[in-house]
């Protein structure tokens, strides 16, 4: 069977180390149900999964014993920074954000992506295949420019899916760069899209257009306008999660809230325009004005209202690129500590984004037929003590050596001479 | 610290005498200025005027208790005015005292957050305070005269946050972009209009130093290197200024010194009296730092930040120095780059002080999970770090950093009463504080939710927020 499969491997032009492997005796969850299946082989064939049932193990087949342990699909995080950034005290590393210069919706975050990146790695060894990596907040303007979905498959080609959303910031410290006014911010975002509309109706004219925005911009706001494509606003304040809901009515386009600190406060408005939250359950301070109602059951009352949401964690901007699988797993913990039932809190961190995002199908959810994305673990995967004892991205076991692990083992204590 | 408190009791001493005897003094027929004192320098911190909330004896019953000392029972914890007075199995309840039942419920002592900056970087920061925020004073290299107590705001919601999440005794340190940045003061999160109110009775105050980028440039030395020269001189000139107090206050020297509070705060530090509190993260910068400092012999109560600890972790439990870090923060500046998850753990099997601490105010309440995410990665490094010896890492540890290992920090009888009662195993993050007592009062119960802070008072937002 295995050489049935590498030939045909080797034929369908798949990677030659394709191979048959069978997780056995794990408890798994798929992302899609709501209770996991005991004991369970999970097969997987030329990185796909072929089969989740309770048969043996096909003849032939790798086997990765997981008796007593739990299996999850892989992390996805639904915003990130991982691939933008080194050092964040390092502009020469950082290539999160367009500060000045003339791009604003044009930007595109993939075009920054580092595959060799740390952060990259260490989000592949503690368990994330796919994130959507987003901009930070421009210098000039609300449009931050466009994030990438990212598949952190082997190799360098880890960008799935180029331009996948466009973001904005609102809110008080984005007003500054749209002249003063959070008010600013929604009057030139829905100038920016009707602008775009005309420039898409005056065809390639070189004629002199009355408009804000250069082509390039104009071009980057299409898909939006199509719903090709979600507009993301990063926005916390109840005000600004409305605008943001009216905006998306009056234009016909899909919005996608990133942070609402407040959301819980719209939740049945956010749920009947079927616009999905993706919120950080750490949050219950008011770090600033506009989260003021700030609460770490915010996830909870979303859930209940029928909101899709999912999750990411900044712990002051660390989290967003460093730790990133950790810190999400920290955050469903933490929402199901607070009231949201486990299920949901592990579809917040799999299959959701996928969902939000417009992945492919099958994106943060094992089933036969889907990518091999999946994690054994050491623990409960809600625990931040836990730990990937391994993990697959389409089938290929992750190297769990990363440039920490070399660090520790150099000066672990048994390893330090006297 | 035994020298410097002697320096402060004969001080009081003396200076009773001086006030009440001085016509005395003054008949003397060779007039000498007397032994006077204390010395500037060994002035105690003020007393505060916090008063404990309302308490009622209280006995915890047959709970799972990690004691911070290293110990792990299943029991009671007996609480009278303010103390503990027994540990231990079947205990017998004092009068009138009030029973809690502890089963399938863990106690752990109060946790202590060395690194704050509750109350001065304020919440909600707005760009206004994120521009030119009080977190520390930078108009020169040497704050040394400046203490962060000055300029806390009692209300900032951090806070009841941090007391929601267990813990009982903070250290406000001032930040660290200056060498020498002044003096820290020890807090109780209750309550208050007024520092004053919060301030831990009897506790002295620390001094934060800073090495390496983040105290660069600006008024101070521009190099690293030229912040050790600095650092040698401050402390040469210290030397002599200590030396013309003792002269002056044997009665060797007629002429009082001219007094200089920033020398006042480094002879504190020299003297033992204050601790010192590094931010450093680098190896090579904390072993320079030790070893400068060494030759004053002033030690290091902690470094903090430390992401380098791990790789000189021998040295700091030969120097007694605790390490204060985060479990899991790498790479987001040059001096972060070799963080590892196992820090602390290192620290910790090299027979050293490991210590957690949150220096951002959404990790305040998260104490117990930041030594559950440090504790488990030295597990998985073949370390063994059960839960009781992982909760000394928020209790103990940084009592004895921070000079109150005898009232705080562990549960014993004679200890302060800060416990907290938990929901489950306090390193699990389905884990609650469901009781969080302070000097013996509950200072939060979870089924009553926290208390707004001042700002949070009436704001529409919150409608509904326990």
């Amino acid at each position: 069977m295995k050489r049935v499969v590498i030939l045909l491997a080797l034929a369908c032009g798949a990677p030659a180390s394709a191979e048959t492997i069978a997780v056995t005796g794990a408890k798994v969850w798929t992302g899609a149900s709501t209770t996991p299946i005991e004991d369970a082989t999970i097969v997987i064939v030329d990185g796909k999964v072929v089969s989740i049932d309770r048969r043996a193990a096909p003849a032939g087949a790798r086997i990765v014993p997981a008796a007593g342990r739990v299996v999850t699909p892989a992390l996805s995080a639904a915003a990130t920074q991982i691939g933008l950034v080194e050092m964040l005290s390092a502009p020469d590393t950082d290539d999160r954000a367009v500060a000045s210069g003339p791009l604003g919706a044009a930007f595109d975050v993939s075009r920054a992506i580092d595959p060799n990146g740390l952060t990259v790695q260490e989000a592949r060894a503690q368990g994330v295949s796919r994130a959507m990596v987003f901009p930070g907040s421009a210098g000039s303007g609300a449009i931050a420019g466009r994030g990438a979905l990212l598949h952190l498959s082997q190799g360098s080609s880890i960008v799935s899916k180029p331009r996948a959303a466009l973001f904005a910031n609102a809110g008080g410290s984005a007003s500054e760069s749209s002249g003063g006014s959070r008010g600013a911010v929604w009057t030139l975002l829905r100038n920016a899209l009707d602008e775009a509309r005309a420039y898409r109706a005056r065809g390639a004219s070189t004629a002199p257009r009355d408009q804000l925005l250069n082509h390039l911009d104009a071009d980057a706001l299409l898909p939006v306008l199509d719903r090709r494509i979600p507009l993301a606003i990063v926005a916390n304040r109840e005000a600004d999660i409305r605008q943001a809901i009216e905006l998306g009515r009056d234009e016909a386009i899909r919005i996608v809230i990133v942070g609402g600190a407040e959301a819980w406060r719209v939740a049945p408005a956010l749920a009947s325009a079927r616009i999905p939250v993706v919120l950080d359950p750490l949050d219950e301070l008011p770090v600033s004005f506009d989260a003021i109602g700030a609460r770490r059951d915010n996830a909870v009352i979303l859930a209940r209202a029928g909101v899709t949401i999912s999750f990411s964690v900044s712990g002051q901007g660390i989290y967003l690129s460093y730790d990133v699988g950790p810190a999400i797993r920290e955050g469903a913990g933490i929402a199901v500590a607070n009231g949201l039932p486990y299920a949901d809190a592990l579809k917040a961190i799999t299959a959701s984004p996928g969902a939000i995002w417009g992945e492919v199908p099958g994106a943060g959810t094992l089933a036969a037929g889907n990518a091999a994305d999946l994690v054994i673990w050491d623990g409960d995967p809600l625990e931040p003590s836990s730990a990937p004892a391994a993990v697959f991205i389409d089938g290929w076991e992750v190297s769990r050596t990363t440039r920490q692990t070399l660090l520790r083992d150099r000066y672990a204590p048994s390893a330090v001479r006297p | 610290m035994t020298k410097g408190r002697r320096a402060a009791i004969c001080g009081a001493v003396l200076a009773a005498a001086l006030t009440l005897g001085s016509p005395l003094f003054a008949a003397k027929s060779k007039p000498k200025p007397l032994p006077l004192g204390p010395a500037p320098y060994a002035q105690p911190a003020a007393t505060g005027t916090y008063h404990p909330l309302p308490r009622v004896d209280t006995v915890i019953r047959n709970a799972i208790i990690l004691d911070g000392a290293g110990n792990r029972l299943t029991g009671d914890v007996l609480m009278r005015d303010g103390r503990i007075v027994a540990v231990g199995p079947n205990l017998q309840k004092s009068e009138g005292a009030v029973e809690v039942d502890g089963s399938g419920r863990w106690v752990t002592p109060g946790l202590i957050d060395i690194h704050t900056h509750y109350g001065t970087y304020l919440l909600p920061q707005t760009t206004a305070e994120s521009d030119s925020s009080d977190i520390v004073e930078q108009g020169d290299f040497n704050a040394g005269d400046t203490w962060i107590e000055n300029a806390i705001r009692a209300n900032d919601p951090a806070f009841s946050r941090a007391l929601a999440g267990g813990v009982t005794t903070l250290q406000v340190l001032p930040g660290s972009g200056t060498m020498i940045a002044g003096r820290s003061v020890i807090l109780k999160p209750v309550p208050a209009v007024l520092v004053d109110q919060m301030r831990f009775p009897g506790a002295g105050h620390g001094l934060k130093m800073a090495c390496g980028s983040n105290s660069l440039g600006g008024r101070g030395p521009s190099s690293r290197q030229g912040q050790i020269a600095m650092l040698r001189r401050s402390f040469q000139e210290t030397q002599h200024y200590i030396a013309e107090w003792d002269e002056y206050l044997r009665g060797d020297e007629d002429d009082e010194p001219r007094r200089d509070q920033r020398k006042d705060t480094l002879a504190a530090a020299m003297k033992g009296t204050i601790p010192i509190h590094l931010h450093c993260y680098r190896a090579d910068d904390i072993a320079t730092w030790i070893s400068v400092l060494g030759e004053f012999g002033v030690k290091i109560a902690a470094v903090h930040h430390a992401t380098e600890a791990y790789k000189i972790a021998p040295l700091l439990a030969e120097k007694g120095v605790c390490a204060a870090v985060w479990p899991d923060w790498w790479g987001f500046k040059r001096e972060a780059e070799d963080g590892i998850p196992e820090n602390a753990a290192f620290v910790d099997a090299a027979g050293g002080c490991a210590i957690m601490h949150s220096d951002i105010p959404v990790l305040g309440s998260l104490l117990n999970i930041e030594a559950a995410k440090a504790a488990a990665a030295g597990r998985r490094a073949g370390l063994a770090i059960p839960p009781e010896r992982a909760i000394r890492w928020v209790t103990s540890n940084p009592a004895k950093a921070i000079g109150l290992a005898d009232r705080v920090g562990t549960i014993a009888p004679g200890m302060n009463a800060d416990v907290v009662l938990w929901s489950a195993d306090p390193f699990s993050v389905y884990a609650h504080p469901d009781k969080v007592f302070i000097d013996g009062a509950v200072a939060y119960d979870r089924s009553k939710g926290s208390r707004p802070s001042d700002f949070e008072l009436g704001r529409p937002q919150r409608e509904g927020v326990k």
